[in-house]
């Protein structure tokens, strides 16, 4: 039974880590526009596919170009970078396409919503003409996992190594990030912008390069996960961002919407949820989430970490 | 007794009323005229009330090309290009616009993976005037689709809908797919017959999926039937895939048979963690895992797990080899899955219908509306054979089909691909259900 509780606490905390890049990802843009950037799960398939590719992954027979591959592929580490970078400067484009004009001609941000969803959907449209709708699973031997065993047995608990290397990654993800936020010129004129963007311009900090950097760190934050996944689960299609960045949503507002903190409890919070939920009611596994999520509304309407009037990053 | 007096107000209300009384009849003439001429209107719009001559026929084909039950759209897409490409190639069928011959014309709708995509598609095709429909995808969608173009007269060929009901809709609705209750319990048999001392039996299924759920009953019906009850039934969902806690869960039960009916991705996944964590005994799944999309998901774990299928790609007959020529002509070396050869079974069915209702001059000088009557006549009468062997129809147009298969799964030893090796055929006696 412990060893059953282990492996569950060890799953949750590696899904948890990844909800936390997707909400973290949301809570970037929140911060700094103050609306939720609906393409979010999108760039987290696009990550996916990106890393697969980059390992040197085919173009599967539905795909527009079935068969082809880069002549070699990058190790796994590199891949996943690169992959994240990719991811980051598709979400820069999102913003120059969805979000930009709609800035610029004084629109409210409820359209930003609709116009995000639908960058969101021609992304993944376009993903599955790109790639055709079949599963892709990493290639085995790009993973440096090849002399590594399928499971790990810790105090009795039998873990998938890629769990292990999931919940690493994202903890060191998540870990760099806030420290980037906290100390770095860049991270500290990024909250600035999201605390007052009128007194941060005053100060010299140019707000739209700022917005531009949370789209494309927002990007990239999707895509690790994106890439993360894709190692842990496969890619079962182009839609499988979807539903992390619904999950990403739900972890926003239960840790607190803009609240970095909140962004990362959250998501463990949620995967540990999710996790303790007894294997023999898998089914209601969601229920069991989104319950904790309206019990903690309930309680405390700014979410777990949230402060009243919503707080910034 | 009172009686009634002529005073000026009783007249004036009197006339009052004879005024409204015209009124009312003025109102309803109009109403009744108006709703007349919509009603001719629509008539002489409805395309089953024109000519059939002079225009090339056009069967509809409403698929999932969008939505999570893609994967399958796609092969089914192939499989109807492929029939399209052998009908024209052997003579059956004429280009489009040919002054001889049947001239046939294949029209693709995506009917995404729901319910109301799957009706709007079959709205619009039925609308476009085509003469038969084949699809939805899913079984789920044919369920709220197909009662559509049953009130309009519209043959309908399902080909991979496989949950019990769905010719029963009516008439028109007919499939090529055989159901679950027919093949599912094959692939027990074989697992049962390698290892017979088998007594512990573990169950997955998507318990939010009306195929997975059909079928695992299905699957413990057969175990029933064996004298088996599952140790464990794991109940998950359609968009899982990753299965730890159930799998760690199943396997503190230490089964020596693992059954689960899910689909593809998911099933890939579930079988890959199941061996991740250790599990070693055989494996039998459900129709969903009928597709070589499984084996890049699995990869090596997928060596060895037991399926039933309605389609081998080693039967030797002259249609399927034609059949297996042209999918490799469009995807390379690997076999096609059985729902391509369902959906060229499907196009392959209306096709031949329409040649013989051609032959006899049967659509000559009559209307659309005619045509697709005959045409479901024709199509339960015939006798086909097919890449899926021979078949026929009942009169409820349920597919009867006599040859099935028991396949295993053999990866390369690279890992990255593999193929459904034959295990056993088994010759049913004209099975219906």
């Amino acid at each position: 039974m412990i060893e059953l509780v282990l492996q569950s606490l060890l799953n949750g905390a590696a899904s948890g880590g990844v909800y936390a890049l997707v909400a973290l990802g949301y809570t970037l843009i929140f911060s700094v526009l103050g609306v939720i950037n609906f393409a979010q799960g999108a760039l987290f398939s696009i990550g996916g596919y990106f890393t697969y590719l980059l390992l040197g992954g085919k173009i599967g027979a539905n795909g527009a170009f079935p068969g082809l591959a880069l002549p070699a592929g990058l190790p796994f580490w590199l891949a996943l970078l690169l992959a994240a970078v990719a991811s980051g400067l598709v979400g820069l484009l999102v913003e120059r396409l969805a979000f930009a004009p709609l800035r610029r001609s004084g629109s409210e941000p409820l359209q930003a919503l609709i116009t995000s969803l639908g960058a969101g959907v021609v992304l993944v449209n376009l993903l599955q003409i790109l790639m055709g709708a079949e599963g892709y699973s990493f290639p085995e031997g790009a993973l440096l996992m090849a002399g590594l065993p399928d499971a790990l047995v810790i105090a009795g608990a039998r873990i998938r190594t890629v769990q292990l290397l999931l919940l690493v990654v994202s903890v060191v993800a998540v870990v760099m990030l806030t420290i980037w936020l906290e100390r770095s010129r860049a991270g500290k004129a990024l909250r600035a912008v999201a605390e007052d963007p009128t007194t941060a311009l005053y100060l010299g900090i140019d707000s739209g390069a700022m917005v531009r950097l949370a789209f494309f760190l927002s990007g990239a934050m999707a895509g690790l996960g994106g890439g993360l996944i894709g190692l842990s689960v496969s890619l079962p299609g182009p839609y499988f961002g979807i539903g992390y960045g619904l999950k990403g949503l739900a972890v926003l507002v239960l840790g607190g919407l803009g609240s970095v903190p909140g962004a990362i409890a959250g998501g463990l919070l949620m995967g540990l949820a999710e996790a303790l939920v007894p294997p023999d009611a898998s089914g209601w596994r969601d229920a069991m989430a989104f319950t904790i999520l309206f019990a903690v509304l309930l309680v405390r309407p700014s979410g777990l970490l949230g402060s009243g009037p919503i707080e910034k990053v | 007794m009172a009686t009634a007096q002529a005073t000026p107000s009783n007249a004036l209300c009197s006339d009052r009323l004879a005024r409204r009384r015209r009124g009312s009849l003025r109102f309803a003439a109009v109403l009744a005229l108006g709703l007349g001429s919509i009603a001719w209107l629509g008539r002489a719009t409805d395309p089953a009330t024109r000519p059939l001559a002079g225009k090339p026929i056009t069967l509809g084909a409403t698929i999932a090309l969008t939505g999570n039950a893609n994967l399958y759209g796609q092969d089914q897409r192939a499989g109807l290009t492929i029939a399209d490409r052998w009908f024209r190639e052997v003579g059956f069928v004429e280009p489009e616009g040919s002054a001889e011959g049947l001239s046939l014309r294949l029209q693709i709708e995506d009917g995404g993976s729901d319910e109301p995509s799957a009706i709007a598609a079959f709205n619009l095709l039925i609308r476009e005037g085509v003469v038969a429909l084949i699809g939805p995808t899913l079984s789920q969608q044919a369920f709220a689709a197909d009662p559509i173009p049953q009130r309009q007269g519209v043959p309908v060929v399902a080909p991979s809908n496989t949950a019990s009901g769905i010719p029963q809709i009516g008439h028109f609705i007919s499939r090529v797919s055989a159901q679950s209750s027919v093949i599912a319990p094959l692939s027990i048999a074989e697992a049962l017959r390698r290892d017979p001392s088998i007594r512990r039996v573990a169950l997955f299924y998507a318990q939010d999926d009306a195929y997975s759920t059909a079928e695992s009953s299905i699957f413990l019906k057969a175990l029933k039937a064996r004298g088996l009850t599952p140790v464990t039934v794991q109940r998950t969902q359609i968009a899982e895939n990753d299965f730890q806690a159930p799998i760690t869960s199943a396997l503190r039960h230490q089964p020596q048979l693992v059954v689960m009916s899910v689909q593809a991705v998911a099933g890939g996944n579930m079988i890959r963690q199941l061996r991740e964590l250790g599990y070693q005994g055989q494996i039998v799944v459900g129709n969903g895992l009928n597709t070589p999309n499984i084996y890049p998901i699995c990869q090596r774990w997928c060596n060895g797990i037991l399926i039933a299928q309605a389609y081998s790609p080693e039967l030797d007959t002259p249609i399927n080899r034609a059949f297996l020529r042209l999918f490799r002509e469009f995807h390379g070396s690997q076999p096609p899955p059985q729902i391509t050869a369902q959906a060229f079974t499907a196009y392959q069915v209306l096709a031949e219908s329409l040649q013989r209702l051609q032959r006899k001059r049967a659509l000559d000088s009559v209307t659309l509306g005619q045509a697709r009557a005959r045409l479901m006549d024709e199509l339960l009468a015939g006798r086909y054979q097919t890449p899926l062997g021979p078949i026929h129809f009942t009169p409820d147009g349920e597919v009867v089909q006599s040859r099935f298969y028991v396949a295993e799964v053999r990866m390369d030893p690279g890992g990255r691909d593999g193929r459904f090796a034959l295990v056993r055929e088994q010759q049913l006696p004209e099975v219906t259900p």
